[in-house]
C-alpha cells in the first residue's frame, strides 16, 4: 500500500468524527432540557380569546333591563412591537407618541401577568373599546401593524337606569380577582358589584378559544383546524331578575330629590320588588372606555353615587319598630290587644322623659299603632324585659333579643348582593359597654321606639314589612328569581327555604288592624292612602343626630294575601308620613294596578318635583 | 453492452449503493421542501409552487444523469479543460451581467429562473485538478506543480469572493483536503488547525476584553520551555522558535484584521457563533429559531407537514439553507440522526470508491467530490445546530435550487461514471 492510501483513513475518520459531534449536538438539542417545543408551539399559534355575551337580564315581566354591547379590543404581543409605524397608531387612535409608549408599557404588564397566569403567550390588552371609525381604519390597516390584533369582547348597556346598585357595574379584572378565578385574565370584564358581581359566573358565559397560526411577523395565517383548539363562546343564561322594571322607573321618579331608598319584597317568595336608591349613578356612563374615568369622578363625588344605602345604610327605625316591639310583648304574654296605656304628652320616669305627640284618651293595642302613641311602647318595652318570670332586666332583654334577630335583625338577610349591612341589634354585652354593668329598662328606653342603639338597613325595614305580612315568616330576600339552566342546592337553600319567626301567628292579626288603620282619618299617614287598596303601614321617624330626622315608612298591601311590602327612606324627611309614606303607597298603588293612572295626581306631581335640600 | 462502448475498458456495474442514497437523499429533500413550504391549513396533500419548481429541477437532473451515464468517458476528458474555462467565464460574466441576491451578485437571471455559475465552478474545478494531477509525469511536487495545483482552485475561489458570496468560496478551501490525499504534507493541515486555533484565540480576547498579552505570554513561555528541553539539537530548536514567532505574527495579524477589517456585522457573527454573544431578539434571532425548530422535534419529531417553525418563517430560508431545520423539526432526533447516516454513507462509500481508482484522475476526482460534499454537510448542518459561524451555503441534494442539485448531480454521476470505467 502506498502511503496516499493510508490517508483515507484520515478522510474517514473526519467524517466519523464530525458526524459524532453533530450527534452530540443534536442530543442536547433535542433531548435536552430545554422547552423547544413550548416554544415553537408559542411561536406559532395564537389562541384568540372569543368573549361570550354576558347574560341578558329581564325583569320579573320579561321586560330586558341590561343586555350585552359588542366592542372591539386592539390587542398586542407587546414585546414582538419592533418595527412599530408609531404614525399610523397614532393617526388612527388620534393619541400622541408618549401615549403609545405608555400603552405599550401598560400592555407589557399585563402580559407579565398573564404568562404569570400561565397565559398561552405574552399578548395582552393594548387599546380597549376601539370606536367605530378605529376600527375600520385598523381593520384595513391592521397588516401594517405586525404584533397587533384586533379582538372582540362584550360590554354593557343598561335599558334602564334606575336600578345601578341592585344590577351593578363591570370592571376590569383586577389582581385579587384573578387570583381567586383564573379563568379571568388581565384585561377581562367582571362583574364588580350588583348581579353582576354575585352571579358573575353564571352570567358571563363561557369563553371560546380560536387558535390562529401565526408567522414571524405575527400576522395571523389562518385558523388552526384542529377542533380541539377552537370552539365557540357560551353566551351566559338569561336572567329573570325580580325587579319590576316600570316600578323602578316610577320609584325612581318619586325619589327625585330626595335622598333616600325604596326597596319593595313580595312577601310570599322574598323577591325584591324595588330597589331604589338616590343618590345613584347613571349605569351606562360606567361602560366602556369612559368607565374609569367615570368611576374616578363618582368615587369623588361627595354625594357618594356609588354608595348602596339600601342594603349598607344603617338607620334607627323609629317607630316602624313599634310592630315588632307589640309582637314580642305578645308573646312575651305581657301584652294582649285589650291592654290600654294613658299617655300625658309624653312618658316619664324620674329624670327620663320621652316625649309624645298630642292624642285623645287612653290606647288600646289597635290604636297605639294607629297613633303611634310613645308612651304606650316604653310601657310594653319595660313590661317584656322587667318581666318577673325573668327577674332580671338583662335576661329580659336577653329574652327581646332573641326574638328580634328571629326577624333577620342584626344580622345580614343575606340579599344576592355583596357588602350587605348587618344593622344592628345591641346585645347584652353592648349595653353593658354603652351604659355601664347597672343599666335599667329606663336607661334603654329609647330602644322601645326604636331609637338608640337599634340600626336597621333599609332591606331589614322591608323586610319586618313582610314578615308581619306573612304572618311570621320570611324568605331571604333576592334580587334574582331564576337563570336559565342554574340550578344550585347551596342557591335553593338560601332563598326557598321559609324562616320562621319566634311569634305566634295568632298575635298578627291585632297589629295588622293597626297597621290598616294608618292611612285612614285618625291615623299618622291620613290623607296618603289610595282608595279601594287596604295598605297596612306603621310610619317613622328617626331622629337624625347630624340633622333633620329622616322620613320612614313600611307597608304592605293588600291586608289579605299581600302582594307587595315595601320600606321608604328618605333622609332630612322630617315625619314619616311626610315624604315616605305618599311614595311608598303610590309605589304599592302602581304595582297592584299597573297602567292605570293615580288617583293621587297631586300627590305624585308634588313628589316628582320637589327637592329637599 | 448496456452502455455506449468504452476505451478499452473493463466493463463494471455503476456503484448501486451510491445511487441508491442520492435518490433518497433527493427524495428526502423533495419532501422537505415541500413541507417547508406548504401551507398550514392545506387539507389534502399538495404541493406548493417551489416543491414543483424542485420537481422540475430533479426532472433536469434526471436528464443530466442519463447524459453522463451515455457519454464516453473520453469525451468528458476531453472537454474539463474547456468546462473549466467556461465556468471561470461565468463567474466572471455575472459580475457585470448578474443580479444582486441578498448582497452577493453571483445569479443569472432568466426570467423567474436563476442559475448561480459558482455551482458548477466546484465540479469544474475539481475537474481541472483531476485532470492536471493525472496528466502524466505530473504529481503533487515541485514548486510549479503546486502553484498550478493551488492556482486551479483559488483563482474561481477568488472570483467568487469577488461576487461576495463569502460561503461558496470558502467550499474551495476543501480542496486542501483534497490535497493531503495527493502529498500535501500533514503539518501543513495541522498547522492550518494550530493557526485557527490561534484566531479563535485571539478573536475570544477581541471581543471580550481580554488582554491579548496572554497570548504572546504563553507562546513565549510554551515555546522557551520546549526550546529548552531541545537545546541540545539545534534544527528543532530553530524551528520551535520558527513556529513561535510565526504563530506570534499571525496571532498579531488576526487581532488587527479583526479589530480594524472586518466589519460589525461579521464580527457580531462569530462572536455568535463562539457563544460571546447572545442576542435572541436581533441577531441571534434566527440561530434561535433554528435551534427551537430542530428542539422543537424532540425524539419522534412533530411529523410529517405539522413543523410550525419552519412553515409560518420563524426560521429563516427555510426551504434554502436552513432546509435541515424541516429534518429536525419533523423527524426528530431519530430522523436527523438517519438522515446524518446517510449522508455520511455516502461520503464514506464516495472515499471508499475514489480509493480503488486506478487513475489519478478518478481518485482526485473523487477525493474532490467527497471533501466538497463534507465541508457543505458540516457547515451547513454546523451552521442550524450553532456549532459554525450562519454561512450561506446549500445542503447538497436536500437544499431547495437547480444550480446545487444539478452541478451537484453531475459532480457525483461524472465521478460514478468515471469509477464505472475504471481500468
Amino acid at each position: 500500500m502506498e502511503k496516499g492510501s493510508k490517508r483515507q483513513v484520515v478522510y474517514i475518520g473526519l467524517i466519523a468524527f464530525v458526524f459524532i459531534i453533530y450527534s452530540l449536538k443534536l442530543a442536547s438539542i433535542q433531548l435536552g432540557e430545554v422547552p423547544y417545543k413550548k416554544m415553537a408551539i408559542n411561536n406559532a399559534l395564537n389562541k384568540i380569546t372569543l368573549y361570550p355575551s354576558r347574560s341578558n337580564i329581564f325583569d320579573r315581566k320579561g321586560k330586558l333591563m341590561v343586555y350585552s354591547t359588542q366592542m372591539y379590543d386592539l390587542s398586542s404581543f407587546p414585546y414582538e412591537i419592533k418595527k412599530l409605524d408609531t404614525g399610523l397608531l397614532c393617526s388612527i387612535l388620534e393619541i400622541d407618541l408618549p401615549t403609545v409608549r405608555h400603552l405599550i408599557l401598560d400592555a407589557r404588564i399585563r402580559a407579565k401577568k398573564r404568562q404569570k397566569n400561565n397565559a398561552f403567550n405574552n399578548s395582552a390588552l393594548f387599546y380597549a373599546n376601539l370606536s367605530n371609525k378605529q376600527f375600520t381604519l385598523l381593520r384595513e390597516n391592521i397588516y401594517r401593524l405586525p404584533g397587533f390584533y384586533i379582538e372582540s369582547r362584550t360590554d354593557r348597556q343598561f335599558a334602564t337606569t334606575t336600578a345601578p346598585h341592585a344590577l351593578g357595574y363591570l370592571g376590569e379584572a383586577d389582581e385579587s380577582l384573578i387570583v381567586l378565578d383564573d379563568y379571568n385574565q388581565p384585561g377581562d370584564l367582571v362583574g364588580i358589584t350588583g348581579i353582576e358581581r354575585y352571579y358573575e359566573k353564571q352570567i358571563r358565559g363561557i369563553k371560546g378559544v380560536k387558535t390562529v397560526w401565526q408567522d414571524r411577523t405575527y400576522t395571523e395565517r389562518g385558523v388552526v383546524k384542529d377542533t380541539q383548539f377552537n370552539y365557540p363562546s357560551t353566551a351566559g343564561p338569561d336572567v329573570i331578575s325580580s325587579l319590576d322594571f316600570d316600578l323602578q322607573e316610577y320609584g325612581r321618579l318619586l325619589l327625585n330629590g330626595k335622598k333616600g331608598s325604596i326597596v319593595a319584597i313580595e312577601p310570599s317568595t322574598g323577591e325584591v320588588i324595588a330597589f331604589i336608591n338616590n343618590p345613584d349613578y347613571d349605569p351606562n356612563t360606567m361602560v366602556g372606555r369612559e368607565r374609569a374615568k367615570t368611576f374616578k369622578s363618582l368615587l369623588r363625588d361627595e354625594q357618594k353615587p356609588l354608595y348602596n344605602r339600601a342594603v349598607k345604610g344603617v338607620y334607627p327605625p323609629g317607630s316602624t319598630f313599634k310592630t315588632v316591639m307589640a309582637l314580642i310583648a305578645m308573646q312575651e304574654g305581657v301584652l294582649s290587644p285589650e291592654t290600654t296605656h294613658g299617655c300625658a304628652g309624653g312618658y316619664r320616669l324620674g329624670s327620663i322623659r320621652v316625649g309624645c305627640h298630642p292624642h285623645g284618651g287612653p290606647l288600646d293595642l289597635r290604636g297605639s299603632i294607629r297613633i303611634s302613641c310613645n308612651s304606650y311602647y316604653c310601657q310594653v318595652f319595660r313590661d317584656i324585659i322587667d318581666n318577673p318570670k325573668y327577674g332580671d332586666v338583662k335576661l329580659g332583654y336577653a329574652a327581646l333579643e332573641k326574638h328580634l334577630r328571629s326577624f333577620g335583625l342584626g344580622s345580614q338577610l343575606n340579599i344576592d348582593l355583596l357588602g350587605e349591612s348587618r344593622g344592628n341589634i345591641p346585645s347584652v354585652a353592648q349595653l353593658n359597654r354603652r351604659h355601664g354593668d347597672r343599666w335599667k329598662s329606663s336607661t334603654v328606653i329609647s330602644l322601645s321606639i326604636g331609637q338608640g342603639e337599634i340600626l336597621l338597613t333599609p332591606l331589614q325595614i322591608c323586610n319586618v314589612a313582610a314578615i308581619i305580612a306573612n304572618r311570621g315568616w320570611y324568605y331571604a330576600p333576592h334580587l334574582v328569581k331564576k337563570i336559565d339552566g342554574f340550578k344550585d342546592t347551596a342557591w335553593d337553600r338560601k332563598y326557598k327555604l321559609k324562616k320562621f319567626t319566634t311569634i305566634n301567628p295568632t298575635y298578627f292579626a291585632t297589629i295588622i288592624d293597626g297597621m290598616s288603620d294608618v292611612t285612614k282619618p285618625g291615623g299618622t299617614a291620613n290623607g296618603t292612602g289610595i282608595a279601594d287598596i287596604e295598605i297596612c303601614a306603621k310610619t317613622g321617624t328617626a331622629q337624625n343626630p347630624h340633622g333633620k330626622d329622616h322620613s320612614i315608612y313600611m307597608a304592605f298591601a293588600p291586608k289579605d294575601n299581600p302582594k307587595i311590602a315595601i320600606a321608604v327612606l328618605v333622609e332630612n324627611g322630617g315625619f314619616g308620613a311626610t315624604w315616605a309614606a305618599p311614595i311608598a303607597n303610590l309605589m304599592i298603588e302602581k304595582y297592584l294596578k299597573p297602567g292605570v293612572e293615580t288617583s293621587k295626581p297631586a300627590m305624585e306631581e308634588r313628589l316628582k318635583t320637589s327637592v329637599i335640600k | 453492452m448496456k452502455y455506449s462502448p468504452l476505451n478499452n475498458s473493463a466493463q463494471e456495474k455503476i456503484d448501486g449503493l451510491s445511487i441508491f442514497l442520492f435518490i433518497v437523499l433527493v427524495i428526502i429533500g423533495f419532501l422537505s421542501i415541500s413541507s417547508a413550504t406548504s401551507d398550514v391549513n392545506q387539507e389534502f396533500y399538495s404541493l406548493s409552487p417551489i416543491a414543483i419548481k424542485q420537481l422540475i429541477w430533479i426532472g433536469g437532473s434526471i436528464v443530466i444523469i442519463f447524459t453522463i451515464l451515455y457519454s464516453n468517458v473520453v469525451v468528458i476528458d476531453y472537454f474539463t479543460y474547456g468546462f473549466y474555462a467556461v465556468a471561470i467565464t461565468l463567474n466572471i460574466a455575472v459580475l457585470f451581467l448578474g443580479r444582486e441576491v441578498s448582497g452577493a451578485k453571483s445569479w443569472f437571471g432568466f426570467g423567474g429562473i436563476g442559475i448561480q455559475p459558482s455551482e458548477f465552478a466546484k465540479v469544474a474545478t475539481a475537474m481541472a485538478l483531476a485532470k492536471y494531477l493525472g496528466t502524466y509525469g505530473i504529481r503533487f511536487q515541485g514548486a510549479r506543480n503546486i502553484a498550478i495545483c493551488l492556482l486551479i482552485f483559488l483563482l474561481p475561489m477568488a472570483i467568487i469572493l469577488i461576487q461576495n458570496d463569502t460561503g461558496s468560496a470558502l467550499v474551495f478551501l476543501s480542496f486542501f483536503l483534497v490535497l493531503y490525499r495527493e502529498g500535501l504534507p500533514g503539518f501543513i493541515l495541522i498547522s492550518a488547525v494550530w493557526l485557527m486555533f490561534l484566531a479563535i484565540c485571539r478573536i475570544v480576547s477581541e471581543a471580550t476584553g481580554i488582554s491579548s498579552y496572554y497570548g504572546y505570554g504563553l507562546l513565549l513561555g510554551l515555546g522557551s520551555i520546549m526550546v529548552f528541553f531541545a537545546r541540545k539539537d539545534r534544527g528543532i530548536s530553530g524551528l520551535i522558535t520558527f513556529i513561535a514567532v510565526v504563530s506570534a505574527a499571525f496571532y498579531t495579524i488576526v487581532g488587527t484584521v479583526y479589530s480594524s477589517l472586518l466589519q460589525q456585522y461579521q464580527r457580531d457573527r462569530i462572536e455568535l457563533v463562539l457563544g460571546l454573544k447572545s442576542d435572541d431578539r436581533g441577531l441571534g434571532f434566527n440561530l434561535r429559531q433554528s435551534k427551537i425548530a430542530i428542539g422543537a422535534g424532540e425524539m419522534w419529531g412533530r411529523g410529517y407537514l405539522k413543523g410550525t417553525q419552519t412553515k409560518m418563517g420563524f426560521v429563516p430560508e427555510q426551504h434554502t439553507d436552513f432546509i435541515f431545520d424541516t429534518i429536525g423539526e419533523e423527524w426528530g432526533f431519530v430522523g436527523a440522526i438517519v438522515f446524518l447516516l446517510i449522508f455520511c454513507g455516502l461520503l464514506t462509500r464516495i472515499v471508499i470508491l475514489a480509493e480503488r481508482q486506478s487513475t489519478t484522475f478518478g481518485r482526485v476526482l473523487g477525493y474532490s467530490l467527497a471533501c466538497v460534499l463534507f465541508f457543505h454537510l458540516s457547515i451547513n448542518i454546523g451552521m442550524t445546530i450553532g456549532l459554525v459561524p450562519t454561512i450561506g451555503i446549500p445542503l447538497p441534494f436536500i437544499s431547495f435550487g437547480g444550480s446545487s442539485l444539478w452541478a451537484f448531480t453531475l459532480f457525483l454521476f461524472t465521478f460514478l461514471r468515471v469509477d464505472q470505467v475504471r481500468k
